[in-house]
């Protein structure tokens, strides 16, 4: 039901930006100069026809009256997890199974999935007569079916996008802070054990951390017990591991430990962006580029040719249209009044901001996963339209303000 | 809880996080950003490939056949052309490269144009050095010393290679080739290329201009090449010159020598020959026509012509009467006068004078054609037809080179579709009694059913390779196993048949008397096949000897060239005189040489001496395994 005095013209319009910075750099992207000679390959054409039919689903969305909008979330799910579990079977491209293909087009379910899956997490965890401890096992549980889906494929980066939006979720169905530190503690552990130094500390931490949350003292001792268990057991784990066992873990966690695989894809972007420097090279001039170092410079590295050609000024601009566009994102919240939407949209702006932060972290280097591709901006139809989708289910929640309730 | 706190505290990550995102920006962008600019300028972080050397080929005694000789090549980089024009002309006049074919080069490279990409390769050195000096001006080109392969006689099995063409690049996506590699053409170049080729290493370059690692990777990141698999023949090279000899001036033939005790080929020559080396460098117009000139050069007539094979098909005949209970080594059918009456139409004997009655031996000795038309109007055709394919001279033998054609041998259902009939065919099958008509067999099919026949009535598939060499020493069954069956032929049929080959180059009136070897026992068997090419016969003959056990077979075919016991044998009887005065030669064992002994082992430095290749480049200091630049 379209409302245009509630529709959130500021939201919608900071999207169709971030859409057409997109097409600009995919243009650039799958153009290649090599002297006089000019080609292009067709990816920004059929971005432009993906944008064209991602706004359509979300207009069609708007449109979409709210009890059945309720009522598809559930089978869609399963229908995802489904697909998800098929994926597996699909023959490998490049080292992981996460497309389907037909037609020539790609759908990945794990796209689908993190929309999907936060809209029933927020159903599930928001129900009015839950204790605490309910809301956080349910949202656990129903989280792990396509994290451990996910991590089969394996796609490592999204699976965290997943885990993180699950925690967010939780602070917004006001589950204790305490919760949400017992829950990433034994992974706070896992890393601490690298220095003996560090478990110390961070237990030290995370005991008072509970003390002032005001936990109960047995509660208090039997998790810093797991926890020091779990630090001093880790590095016994580890090292009877074989050794190409390790390696296999830590290229997992770090893709730039392979350095003719991903790693080297990740230091090309890195050239590449700072290569661009304050002002760039200008658009369609990069180098790197043009030249092709990166070979996917269309999709997951999208960014390294925005900061390559258009340089510092470039790359702070999408920036600060990414950085608007989320905080326009947080400003819906309490705006919604309804419990499992309020939950659901910060989930979905969880999902989104940690997406984009890890895909520009990796380009410039700061963060190692890879799989992961910028929101709007890389080439990709499934992404482009689940995303879009994502906006506008908060467009719709905001739109069907002080209906219910 | 607030109900606002989710969103408050929402809002504090999404600032924390894009201020990390800008921090971590400006430092590569800004304070960096002419570090990094510098290096992509000047490509110092790439993988190189570092390409696998090419396995050789040897004969038997590893002398060898086809080796890798040092070449120096052209190669450009698309990504730093910045005139095409300029470079377009420079390439015509000094290598004739059209403009097109470097614009479709580029096209082609269009993904990966930071890599080299051969433009010309085999350049002589003259031309190298007289072009260096001009090359200042065209940073986008770059000699390379590689490989490439020479062939050291002309031949028509080993094949030869080329650059790999956008076709086969795309059909061979996965098997990781690089645009600038070679791939076999042909022969057994093109047949073991997967043990041949060897795959190509990577090599991280991440050194600047004054030779520092960058340390962005791991140093002990390369992967080595894995040299490709020298193949042993069972060619023996003294043999094989003296065959290629062998061929009467300007004819046109195939002559192959096996080995009986295993189906190894010896010797393999059709003529005329071709040098595949031609194909090493930009073939001229008038190499092309010379390649391409009516007696066809480029042809294997050994097995990838299919030709009548006239009388040395008849024990095929022979042994289908024999085996069927029809004749037996004493059956006298009916009377040779020149010819025989089958149905209104009268076939001729070779001979006008007639053979009289005569039995099996005696048919084949004097190669009486009028004993075949009996004895094959008493057998339906397609029993006949199932003969000759359980002979093995109907399908392709098998043998390892691509291309080899089958023979043919009609049955009822061929011709039915042919003639719209399956009666009455009893003239058809007098003509495929003798070898004539329809029957179509290569040299090879009858080489390798001449060894059954020596063998017993033991078949086995005729090949080349014997083992190969190099990481992996494999035995030919462990490459492919070879075909092996016995006909099923019963004691009495060989024996009728092989004595109707003695006969015929021992016993008196014998057609193939010319093939005369002192010392050993010669089988063999003549045919001079009248054909549609002209109006002189094909000349046929094919034989074996045999010392304490049998030995070799030989056959020779020479197109038009007359009668097979007069043009043929004489051929035949000179290869096998050649073969057994120097039999202690031929039949020594080969020890492996010392500079392959090393390759046996499975340790990569003994690769690296027997096979030198294009060593990977040295880092003078890099030991930190570093990810991050400091």
């Amino acid at each position: 039901m379209f409302n245009r005095k509630k529709f959130d013209w500021v939201l919608a319009s900071l999207l169709i930006i971030l859409i057409v910075m997109g097409c600009i750099a995919i243009y650039s992207a799958s153009t290649t100069i090599i002297g006089k000679h000019h080609s292009t390959e067709n990816h920004w054409w059929k971005q432009i026809i993906f944008a064209v039919i991602s706004l359509t689903a979300v207009v069609l969305l708007l449109k979409l009256p709210m009890p059945i909008f309720d009522i598809l979330i559930v089978p869609l799910f399963v229908v995802n997890m489904l697909a998800l579990i098929g994926v597996l079977f699909v023959p490998a491209a490049g080292g992981a199974h996460r497309w389907f293909s037909f037609f020539g087009l790609h759908y990945q379910p794990s796209e689908s999935a993190k929309l999907l899956s936060v809209l029933l997490v927020a159903r599930v965890i928001s129900k009015e007569n839950l204790t605490e401890l309910r809301q956080v096992a349910y949202g656990i549980a129903l989280m792990t079916i396509p994290v451990v889906l996910i991590l089969m494929e394996p796609d490592f980066g999204t699976s965290l996008v997943f885990v993180f939006s699950l925690l967010v979720m939780f602070i917004a169905a006001d589950v204790p802070l305490y919760y949400i530190l017992l829950i990433i503690s034994p992974v706070l552990s896992i890393v601490s054990s690298l220095h003996w130094l560090a478990v110390v500390v961070w237990i030290l931490v995370f005991v008072f951390l509970l003390i002032r949350m005001g936990l109960s003292w047995i509660a208090i001792t039997i998790s810093g017990i797991i926890n020091v268990f779990l630090a001093l057991i880790m590095p016994v784990f580890w090292n009877g591991l074989k050794d190409y066992q390790q390696e296999r873990i830590l290229t997992f966690l770090d893709p730039t430990r392979d350095p003719l695989g991903a790693g080297y894809q990740i230091i090309q972007a890195k050239i590449a962006i700072g290569s661009g420097g304050f002002a760039g090279k200008g658009w369609l001039m990069g180098t790197q580029k043009n030249m092709n170092f990166l070979p996917e410079h269309h999709t997951d590295f999208i960014f390294s040719v925005i900061g390559e050609e258009f340089g510092f000024l470039g790359s702070i601009l999408l920036l600060t249209v990414f950085a608007l566009f989320f905080w326009r994102l947080a400003h819906a919240i309490p705006e919604i009044k309804v419990r499992e939407r309020k939950v659901a949209t910060a989930g979905i702006l969880a999902y989104l901001m940690i997406q984009s932060f890890i895909n520009i972290g990796m380009n410039v280097g700061i963060v190692p996963v890879t799989g992961v591709p910028l929101l709007f901006i890389s080439y990709g139809g499934s992404s482009l339209l689940i995303n879009s989708l994502a906006v506008g289910v908060v467009l719709k929640y905001l739109n069907e303000r002080g209906f219910i309730k | 809880m607030n109900r606002s706190t989710s969103a408050f505290s929402l809002k504090i990550l999404l600032c924390l996080l894009f201020l990390f995102l800008f921090g971590a920006l400006f430092r590569l962008q800004v304070i960096k950003g002419s570090y990094y600019r510098r290096i992509a300028e000047n490509n110092f972080v790439r993988i190189r490939r570092v390409t696998a050397t090419r396995g050789e080929i040897y004969d038997v005694k590893y002398r060898p056949i086809v080796i890798n000789i040092p070449s120096h090549d052209l190669y450009l980089i698309s990504g730093r052309v910045k005139n095409i024009d300029a470079l377009g002309v420079f390439l015509k006049t000094n290598f004739g490269i059209e403009k097109e074919e470097l614009h479709n080069l580029i096209f082609q490279q269009r993904f990966k144009t930071y890599e080299e990409i051969m433009l010309v390769d085999n350049i002589s050195y003259e031309t190298m050095l007289a072009l260096s000096e001009r090359l200042n001006y065209f940073p986008e080109l770059v000699f390379r010393s590689g490989t490439t392969r020479e062939y050291l006689y002309p031949n028509h099995f080993t094949g030869y290679v080329g650059r790999i063409n956008e076709d086969e690049f795309k059909r061979y996506r996965q098997e990781d080739y690089s645009l600038n590699g070679y791939i076999g053409k042909g022969g057994l170049e093109k047949y073991y290329e997967i043990l041949l080729r060897g795959r190509d290493g990577k090599q991280i370059i991440q050194v600047d201009a004054r030779g520092q690692n960058l340390g962005f990777f791991r140093t002990d990141a390369d992967v080595a090449p894995i040299n490709g698999l020298s193949l042993v023949l069972s060619i023996d090279n003294d043999l094989q010159s003296f065959v290629q000899e062998c061929f009467p001036y300007a004819s046109r033939g195939a002559i192959v020598v096996s080995n009986i005790k295993d189906g190894g080929i010896l010797a393999y020559a059709s003529n005329p020959s071709y040098d595949p080396n031609v194909f090493m460098q930009r073939i001229s117009p008038d190499q092309w026509a010379e390649l391409n000139r009516p007696e066809r050069p480029l042809l294997d007539r050994v097995c990838q012509g299919a030709y009548p094979p006239g009388s040395v098909f008849k024990p095929v005949t022979a042994a289908e009467g024999l085996e069927a209970g029809l004749i037996n080594r004493n059956t006298l059918l009916a009377p040779c006068t020149g010819g025989m009456k089958i149905g209104n139409r009268f076939f001729k004997c070779w001979s006008s004078h007639g053979h009289g009655r005569t039995n099996v031996v005696d048919a084949l000795r004097v190669s009486c054609d009028v004993f075949f038309y009996d004895l094959i109007s008493r057998i339906p055709l397609d029993d006949a037809w199932r003969h000759a394919v359980s002979c093995g001279v109907v399908n392709r033998t098998g043998i390892d080179l691509p291309g080899e054609r089958s023979g043919s041998y009609p049955n009822t259902e061929w011709y039915k579709k042919r003639l719209g009939r399956s009666k009455g065919l009893q003239g058809y099958k007098a003509n495929l009694s003798i070898g004539q008509g329809e029957v179509l067999t290569t040299p090879l099919q009858i080489n390798t059913l001449y060894a059954a026949i020596a063998r017993g009535g033991y078949w086995i598939q005729p090949h080349f390779l014997v083992r190969t060499l190099g990481r992996g020493k494999l035995s030919r069954e462990q490459v492919q196993p070879l075909d092996k069956h016995s006909f099923g032929w019963s004691q009495s049929t060989v024996k009728a048949i092989q004595d109707g080959l003695w006969a015929v180059t021992n016993a008196p009136g014998g057609t193939g008397r010319a093939f005369n070897v002192p010392g050993v026992t010669t089988y063999g068997k003549t045919g001079s096949a009248e054909n549609a090419m002209g109006k002189t016969t094909h000349a046929w003959f094919t034989g074996y000897i045999v010392t304490d056990k049998p030995e070799i077979v030989i056959t020779v075919f020479l197109e038009n060239a007359g009668g097979g016991g007069a043009v043929a044998a004489p051929i035949a009887s000179r290869i096998a005189n050649y073969y057994v005065g120097n039999i202690d030669r031929f039949k020594a064992p080969a020890p492996i040489p010392d500079q392959f002994r090393d390759l046996e082992g499975e340790d990569e430095n003994g690769m690296e001496e027997g096979f030198p290749h294009p060593s990977p480049h040295e880092d003078p200091a890099a030991v930190v395994p570093a990810e991050e630049d400091a």
